[in-house]
């Protein structure tokens, strides 16, 4: 949580640095969003680029493509998440790296983790559990352990606070103090998470003043108490869209998968040395994906260029206004 | 001419569509298209008042299918939007009827997200693992609903019990403390219901275009099999023309 009120508005270069500072090797990382919507991915690219390593992940009970690039660059070793999907398909890079046993994938729900949030946001050590009945899943859930109710004797489970040392989030518009503001309908579990992390890092798509903010208050989904700096980051979600300015880049995450799956297969057929350049019938490997999306664009303007461009993200936004 | 004949996803969509009830409370899920299909030409046909809430977005109205159905896209025009807080309350709550897919199905009704093969550490195969786990022994009821009818889906026992179903019949359900508990299971073939005295799995109907003997050989442990089975009904022409033009507008249960 931050202290005092000052602006929090960092240029898009500080990011490295910043998460450089709040973020070290085996570290706790929540992830905002859920599934293909409202994903940081361009804090995620940085994550990638500043060669974190043995992360622990963390997100909203639903996520997939950025935790499955965060994998395929070598970037994990443990994850807290309920479900890891690309809905249409299974995640290449998560499945294959928990087969191998490079990865692994706690058994969690979508209570652990909510219940896990609300109890650090709360300031609490735990959040009791009722609702945990016929499922293997708590039995072998690392955050949960059987407690016994003090008032009426009742057998049931405690899930047990998840402090992120960093979450990283996406929004549509922020101001240079850090107060945030979702337009999206859904609001993922953000708030939760800003204010169970240790620190806050926000790229917003466009920056807004701070009259407009109080103008609107109540529309402030973050306030700046809970953010250590806020980014503006235009297209910052992409490939998974922000609502309602821009929608999800089917093509682009279902050609990611393409690569990673065949990057997975190779792995898989030809054993751990041979896998990650494999690129099956796609054409170009793993590595000239992360390499022409993650590494070589030095800016978001070069990754945005290197995406499609101006032509690709009109259409992504016409669909999003369409909607 | 009318087209009455409709695709196995457009009848799963019918025949669960049937089974909701006006004023209940529920809701379809991620990557659910044929459940909210379901949910949404319940409305239009004999629920109006269904309310559609537990999963963030309050009474939507989606103006077509996708194949992912918990975004602002799909979902974002709503009545109201809750927040993962809520999720918490709802779990605990429990709905009137939620759905569920499943990597593996056991004659129980037992669902398998997590793993198939080796253990849960080192799986031979991990799957998605899941959001939810809660609504299967909260809510009243709930609905299996598949994209594919095989033995390698349909099996005798989970690797690894994701939602339960009836566990290991009736008293296993009972001393764990689950109400509810699957009441269909409809897949691209056949409806399944379960006995109501062994809690196992049942033949109910099969779609037109299979039959007894095709779902038995798909279907991996000793399906009940009642005297008579008759074939699933089909939506009429007036049905399947409202399921076209106000649900599935971009046809994607056809694809």
């Amino acid at each position: 949580m931050s202290s005092g009120r000052r602006e929090k508005l960092v240029p898009p270069e500080a990011l490295g640095d910043l998460i450089a500072a709040w973020l070290g090797d085996a570290d706790l990382l929540a992830l905002g969003g859920l599934f293909k919507q409202g994903r940081p991915c361009a804090l995620v690219r940085e994550v990638i680029r500043g060669g974190r390593r043995d992360l622990k992940l963390v997100s909203s009970p639903g996520s997939g493509f950025d935790v499955d690039v965060l994998i395929a660059a070598d970037c994990v070793a443990e994850t807290f998440l309920p479900a890891v999907t690309l809905e249409t398909r299974m995640c290449p890079a998560f499945r294959g790296a928990v087969e191998a046993g490079t990865v692994r994938a706690h058994c969690v729900d979508a209570l652990s983790v909510v219940g896990g949030l609300m109890a650090a946001a709360h300031g609490v050590p735990f959040q009791p559990v009722v609702a945990w009945k016929g499922s293997d899943v708590p039995r072998n859930n690392p955050l949960a352990a059987e407690i016994t109710c003090p008032f009426t004797g009742e057998a049931l489970f405690a899930t047990r606070a998840i402090r992120p040392k960093l979450a990283l989030l996406h929004a549509q518009e922020g101001d240079r103090y850090g107060n945030i503001r979702h337009l999206s309908t859904m609001t993922y579990a953000d708030q939760m998470m800003a204010r169970a992390s240790e620190r806050v890092i926000v790229s917003v798509d466009r920056l807004v003043s701070t009259e407009d903010i109080v103008a609107r208050s109540r529309e402030t989904t973050i306030p700046c108490i809970y953010v250590d700096a806020v980014v503006e980051m235009p297209y910052g979600a992409h490939p998974t869209g922000s609502f309602p300015l821009y929608s999800i880049d089917e093509a682009h995450i279902e050609t990611y998968a393409d690569v990673a799956e065949a990057a997975r297969r190779a792995r898989r057929d030809g054993g751990p040395e041979s896998g990650r350049d494999g690129s099956g019938g796609a054409g170009y490997g793993l590595a000239d994906y992360l390499n022409r999306v993650v590494h070589v664009p030095a800016t978001q303007a070069d990754y945005l260029e290197a995406i499609g461009g101006e032509e690709h993200l009109t259409a992504l936004e016409r669909e999003a206004a369409s909607l | 001419m009318t087209d009455t004949s409709c695709t196995p996803a457009e009848l799963q969509a019918f025949v669960l569509s049937r089974e909701l009830k006006d004023g209940e409370m529920g809701a379809a899920g991620a990557s659910a298209a044929i459940p909210m299909a379901a949910i949404m030409l319940a409305r239009h046909m004999h629920a109006p008042n269904i309310q559609i809430a537990g999963e963030m977005f309050v009474n939507p109205r989606p103006r077509q299918l996708w194949d992912s159905m918990l975004d602002d896209r799909a979902l974002g025009a709503c009545e109201g939007a809750e927040t993962f807080l809520e999720l918490f309350g709802h779990s605990h709550r429990g709905l009137d009827f939620f759905f569920h897919n499943g990597m593996q199905i056991d004659r129980f009704g037992n669902i398998n997200l997590h793993f198939i093969g080796g253990t849960i550490d080192r799986p031979r195969m991990r799957g998605p693992g899941a959001a939810n786990i809660s609504y299967a022994g909260t809510s009243r009821r709930f609905y299996i609903c598949t994209h594919a009818h095989s033995p390698r889906s349909f099996v005798p026992r989970v690797d690894f019990i994701t939602s339960p179903g009836y566990l290991d019949g009736p008293d296993s359900f009972q001393a764990a403390g689950l109400k509810g508990g699957p009441a269909l299971c409809v897949t691209p073939l056949a409806v399944m219901d379960f006995d109501p005295d062994s809690l196992t799995m049942r033949l109910k109907s099969v779609h037109p275009w299979g039959s007894v003997e095709e779902v038995v050989a798909k279907t991996g442990f000793a399906l009940g099999l009642p005297d008579r089975v008759p074939d699933t009904d089909l939506p009429d022409a007036e049905t399947l023309d409202l399921l076209r033009r106000k649900v599935d507008t971009a046809g994607i249960l056809r694809h």
